[in-house]
């Protein structure tokens, strides 16, 4: 897999499409795994698509007492397997990013997986490939990194000039699964 | 302990001894000092104890796990504080029961998957209990007369039954039961892994379709044992014995380093009415900063014990950890963070400023005056508005 899921929270526009692409996905058994949230509900109507970073190092498989949540070697991190996980709930809790969602009535975790049978073939995930804002981009190191720098140009032509200091505020995160 | 340690490899190479010695006892003393071994056996034996041994091996790395280690050690301290006695007993029964016996969260996942894990699991456990009395001597059948059989177990004579009698003819057709309880349930599941699309997204061969091949051979090596000499008066009755024992060898080698490993580990479920969510979906724990119920203080401590011990740092700077927010407020921790918008810290009934000048301000708005301010005084430190 060479590619990377980009976000670009403030292009959303809480039309919800890749919730509903989520579920249509194989293997999610019609329930969606991503996220589209309010920032603030009072303050405007900025909402946000969220996903699994797909951590190097994923706390969830960390704090898992079952060691169910496995690692692919392209380092998708699965929802967890359904013969070991337990119920407890602890990925939900160690998830820095409160990504793995808990089905009660199955007594089993299941999480963001990049669409693993599509990713995996270099096909963008449900979500990327329906978003019409393309806050959720599926796209190549390359184009990543360009992205970046536009970003960090048009803060620049803003006349925001960023410092030693704080110049990681004027760029956004980039993550995603990758190897180069 | 520590001292008897050292005179061992490791801990594993400890515990695997001792339970090859206690098995070895049992054997010594239920076969009255070997003397009722059933050679035909011996084969079964030593594979029985390989399979101990593999397993031991594997329970001792999954427990040394810190995340596994916690939850344990929790559900022992748990189980020794007198004042939890109800909650335990009632945990236990109720995990034994529903989610062990019963396994309803299977059958909640789809009825066939349902039917055909409950056929496979107790027809496995139950065929193992049979074959590891047989094999350990811990159960035997010795003829009293011609017509009367009396049931051994532990070397203790217990009851006694007619050789042809109905409760006879169960036991002895006990491993005929099992199996074919076994072999509906492996057919089954290896047609769903055939039809099913959903299953092959995640599925590797040698994990989630090799052990069931290995069970198929297995029952239907058994079966034709019955076969053949109930109808076929013994038809390569010596040669099949042979087969039906290395299938059962590969099974019980391939077991503690398998899909099928998690047999063993399914116990650990009853911690979660134990230590966490004592009523399925009522939590008591505040979200730090929305307020919102998400989960219980032994369940967080024990999450930030296992990230501290595996040296995640997941403090923020006003002392808090990232585990004191509900998932939702997580969510937005990330999002806030990213988007230079300030966290939920301090004052969590604060809205949010949404506009810190940095992204482009709508056309139907005015900009800011400080925009045009901080372009003038671009030398100026830090010029943007959202410096909270
Ligand atoms: S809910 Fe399942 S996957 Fe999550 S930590 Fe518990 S056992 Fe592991
Ligand atoms: S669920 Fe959370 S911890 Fe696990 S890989 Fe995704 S973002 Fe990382």
């Amino acid at each position: 897999m060479n590619k990377i899921m980009y976000l670009e929270f403030e292009r959303c526009i809480g039309c919800r499409s890749c919730q509903a692409a989520c579920r249509e996905c194989g293997d999610h058994d019609a329930k969606e795994r991503n996220y589209v949230e309010y920032v603030d509900f009072m303050e405007s109507r900025q909402t946000y698509p969220m996903l699994c970073m797909q951590c190097k190092d994923p706390a969830c498989a960390r704090v898992c007492p079952a060691n169910a949540i496995q690692i692919t070697e392209e380092g998708v991190v699965l929802s967890a397997m359904e013969e070991k996980c337990i119920g407890c709930r602890n990925c939900t809790f160690g998830c820095p990013f409160g990504i793995p969602k808990f089905d009660f009535e199955e007594n089993k975790m299941y999480k963001c997986d990049m669409c693993y049978d599509r990713s995996k073939h270099d096909i963008a995930p449900m979500c990327a490939s329906v978003c019409p804002s393309d806050a959720i981009r599926f796209i190549d190191y390359d184009e990543m990194m360009q992205l970046r720098r536009k970003r960090t140009q048009m803060n620049l032509i803003e006349g925001k000039k960023p410092q030693e200091g704080n110049k990681w505020e004027y760029v956004p995160e980039f993550f995603g699964v990758y190897s180069d | 302990m520590s001292s008897l340690e050292r005179s061992f490899y490791s801990k594993t190479s400890m515990y695997a001894f001792f339970v090859v010695l206690i098995l070895s006892i049992s054997v010594w003393f239920s076969t009255g000092q070997f003397k009722h071994m059933d050679m035909a056996l011996l084969g079964y034996l030593l594979s029985s104890m390989i399979f101990a041994i593999g397993l031991t091996i594997r329970m001792c790395a999954w427990l040394l796990r810190p995340a596994t280690h916690k939850v344990i050690h929790r559900s022992f301290k748990n189980l020794r504080t007198r004042e939890r006695k109800n909650r335990n007993l009632k945990s236990v029964f109720i995990t034994a029961m529903e989610n062990i016996f019963l396994q309803k969260f299977i059958f909640k996942r789809g009825l066939y998957r349902g039917i055909q894990h409950w056929l496979i699991s107790w027809g496995c456990i139950g065929s193992f209990a049979i074959t590891f009395g047989l094999t350990f001597g811990w159960m035997r059948f010795d003829l009293i007369d011609p017509e009367t059989y009396q049931i051994v177990v532990f070397n203790v004579p217990t009851m006694i039954m007619p050789a042809h009698g109905l409760l006879a003819e169960i036991i002895y057709n006990g491993l005929n039961i099992t199996a074919s309880l076994v072999l509906i349930g492996v057919c089954m599941a290896i047609y769903r892994r055939i039809k099913d699309n959903d299953v092959k997204v995640t599925q590797r061969f040698e994990f989630d379709i090799l052990p069931l091949y290995i069970l198929l051979a297995v029952t239907v090596t058994g079966l034709f044992l019955t076969v053949s000499y109930v109808l076929l008066e013994g038809f390569m009755h010596h040669y099949l014995t042979l087969i039906h024992q290395v299938t059962v060898v590969i099974l019980l080698i391939y077991f503690p380093f398998g899909k099928l490993f998690h047999l063993p580990i399914r116990p650990l479920t009853t911690a979660v009415p134990m230590n966490y969510q004592e009523k399925v979906q009522i939590d008591t724990r505040p979200c730090h900063s929305c307020g919102a119920m998400y989960s219980n203080d032994d369940q967080i401590s024990d999450v930030k014990g296992i990230l501290e011990i595996q040296a995640f740092d997941l403090q923020l700077e006003d002392g808090t950890f990232l585990a004191d927010y509900c998932p939702a407020c997580r969510r937005r921790i990330r999002v806030m963070k990213q988007l230079n918008l300030g966290g939920p810290q301090g004052n969590p009934f604060q809205p949010i400023e949404t506009r810190n000048g940095i992204q482009m301000s709508g056309f139907g708005k005015k900009r800011s005056e400080d925009f045009y301010e901080g372009s003038n005084e671009s030398e100026q430190t830090t010029v943007h508005g959202g410096d909270q």
